[in-house]
């Protein structure tokens, strides 16, 4: 079997995803035995894109010049390109306040040095170049990195399902915390393959791992405000991780 | 006068009973406040009056997320032969009973699925008498409230009359004997429902409801959470993944419980789906639900349990078809 040649890059992210990959301890000597790893700052000393890739995972959004051009550069000599974690996909926490001044925003963090930075709104990936695969999660769930790196293998991508949180919560037998327990969880609108991890122990779902397919936005913020719950909370609790909902969206 | 009443003070040594016959489960209240069949003993105590689970006994059969076959190059596709442990279900309602009779009429009929068999052949079903609550809409539908358990507990003041209904149940009532007393044998309960007797009619009709207003209404505000099918007793459609390994060569397959409601359930490959909006996916679940297809046409699966009413978190409720249908026959 030939070695696929892979590439693994972070652009505006906290590094969790990739982390994720190398805290899959266990399957770390496979993995590097399967698979020609051609780049990869996080973990490999040469820092090249010297390419042709056959597959380059790509974590975070791209907010700065370096980014696009990381992002451009990889796209360029790969065959496949991944998005990895909810950053890449979706925006994620970095694009959270994309609705407010950017210029506002660098003056609170960093005053009068904010002058001199070229960034822009974060983007996900999806905005400057097409996407093969996307790995969900914020940071994304181990099996399904492991499971997608298995199927590169075989020269493809793996099917997840595509449904939503709430799915997996039910089959665990938990407590819905909706309608038991009158709690904002965004379990319906939020894509699985986490298990329902938060739910699980009591916690709403805060939406990590982005919109499912077919939400019904409007359904689940209009049962909210029934709750009681205000607009302005729904709103700023949904745009935690992803800021682009469409409030009317039915399916 | 026979000697198959159980006074409730007698419980623990019937259940001790019980566990010599295999592993008890029973419904329970978990730590978080949710009604579930687990296994009995240490601090899970068995609940003899319950409303019900949230999720059905279906999971003993047909697990959630199950691994059907696996892949080796040297063994080609197998399944891996691990002994099903005999199991004792206790404290099963008769919309309970009536949900495996018809799994088994689906998984056991004209197909044998193997796992399936091997599951319900180690299964001990020990049905239990209830009392229905604002939810329930069984009706007649538990007339034959015995229907397929091996044994039967029957609420009476004096505690549980038993009644054995297959050789299995015979040989537990038998060790049972010394801890029984004498009591009746009551009649079985005739229970009516107005809506169970509906949808009765509705389904020999083959009612479809085709112009009904409630199927957008109910498109609109369904959030495909799945809840109302993975909580059904009588849902058992399920989808198969296929995921490999990091050797490049084994894999696993799976079966995972599905949902008429999601975009997935009608997609076939090219993306085309046979149930694009979630309208159609909706009478879709209706025409299976109570008017059955294939070899269970004719079959309305619906059992009166409540669980999808009680379930949903948007409180659609699929009798509202059947009340309109009574209403527009009201003057």
């Amino acid at each position: 079997m030939k070695k696929p040649i892979i590439a693994i890059a972070g652009l505006t992210a906290c590094s969790g995803c990739q982390l994720t990959l190398l805290n899959c301890e266990e399957e770390l000597p496979e993995i590097a035995q399967r698979f020609i790893i051609d780049y990869f700052p996080l973990g490999l000393t040469e820092r090249l894109i010297t390419g042709p890739i056959d597959v380059a995972i790509v974590e975070g959004a791209v907010s700065t010049p370096s980014d696009l051009e990381i992002l451009m550069k990889l796209r360029n000599s790969s065959h496949s390109l991944v998005a990895l974690g909810t950053c890449a996909l979706w925006g994620g926490i970095a694009a959270m306040k994309n609705q407010e001044s950017r210029k506002d925003l660098a003056e609170t963090v960093y005053g009068s040095a904010a002058d001199g930075l070229k960034t822009f709104n974060p983007q996900p990936l999806h905005r400057f170049v097409k996407i093969d695969f996307a790995i969900t999660g914020c940071p994304p769930e181990t099996g399904e990195l492991l499971a997608t790196l298995a199927a590169l293998l075989r020269g493809t991508f793996p099917v997840f399902p595509h449904y939503p949180v709430c799915s997996e919560c039910r089959s665990r037998e938990n407590l819905c915390l909706l309608i038991e327990r009158n709690e904002m969880c965004l379990g319906p609108l939020i894509q699985a393959g986490c298990n329902a991890r938060c739910p699980a122990v009591g916690i709403g779902c805060e939406g990590c791992r982005g919109p499912v397919t077919e939400a019904n936005v409007a359904a689940e913020t209009e049962l909210l405000l029934k709750k009681g719950f205000p607009m302005d909370e729904i709103v700023s609790r949904m745009q935690r991780f992803y800021p682009e909902w469409d409030y009317e969206q039915r399916s | 006068m026979a000697r198959n009443l159980l006074k409730r003070d007698s419980i623990s040594f019937f259940l001790e009973i019980l566990a010599t016959f295999g592993k008890l489960h029973g419904p329970i209240l978990t730590d978080d406040g949710v009604l579930a069949f687990r296994p009995l003993g240490s601090g899970n105590d068995l609940l003899l009056e319950y409303s019900r689970t949230l999720v059905p006994p279906k999971k003993y059969l047909l697990p959630p997320r199950d691994a059907v076959l696996f892949f080796a190059p040297d063994e080609w596709y197998h399944q891996l032969a691990a002994a099903v442990p005999e199991t004792i279900l206790v404290g099963l309602h008769p919309c309970d009973l009536q949900g495996i009779a018809y799994l088994d009429k689906v998984f056991l009929g004209d197909r044998i699925d193997p796992l399936y068999r091997a599951r319900r052949t180690a299964l001990t079903l020990i049905g239990l008498s209830c009392e229905p609550d604002e939810n329930c809409f069984c009706g007649d539908l538990s007339a034959t409230e015995t229907h397929g358990c091996d044994l039967f507990m029957h609420q009476s003041p004096g505690g549980f009359n038993l009644k054995d209904n297959t050789p299995k149940g015979t040989a537990i009532l038998d060790r049972l004997t010394p801890i029984l007393a004498e009591g009746k044998s009551l009649p079985a309960v005739s229970r009516t429902c107005d809506m169970a007797a509906a949808i009765q009619l509705a389904s020999v009709r083959s009612e479809t409801h085709g112009e009904s207003a409630l199927w957008d209404e109910f498109a609109e505000r369904c959030l495909s959470c799945g809840a109302c099918s993975l909580c059904c007793p009588t849902c058992y459609c399920f989808d198969i993944r296929e995921y490999g390994a990091l050797d490049g060569e084994s894999t696993v397959r799976l079966r995972e419980w599905d949902n008429c409601l999601f975009k997935d359930h009608g997609e076939v490959a090219g993306g085309f789906n046979f149930r694009k909006s979630r309208q159609e996916r909706f009478q879709y679940r209706y025409r299976h639900k109570y008017l059955g297809f294939g070899p269970t046409r004719g079959i309305a699966s619906c059992v009166g349990c409540g669980r999808c009413r009680a379930v949903c978190p948007v409180g659609i409720d699929l009798l509202e078809l059947f009340k309109e249908r009574q209403d527009e026959k009201q003057p």
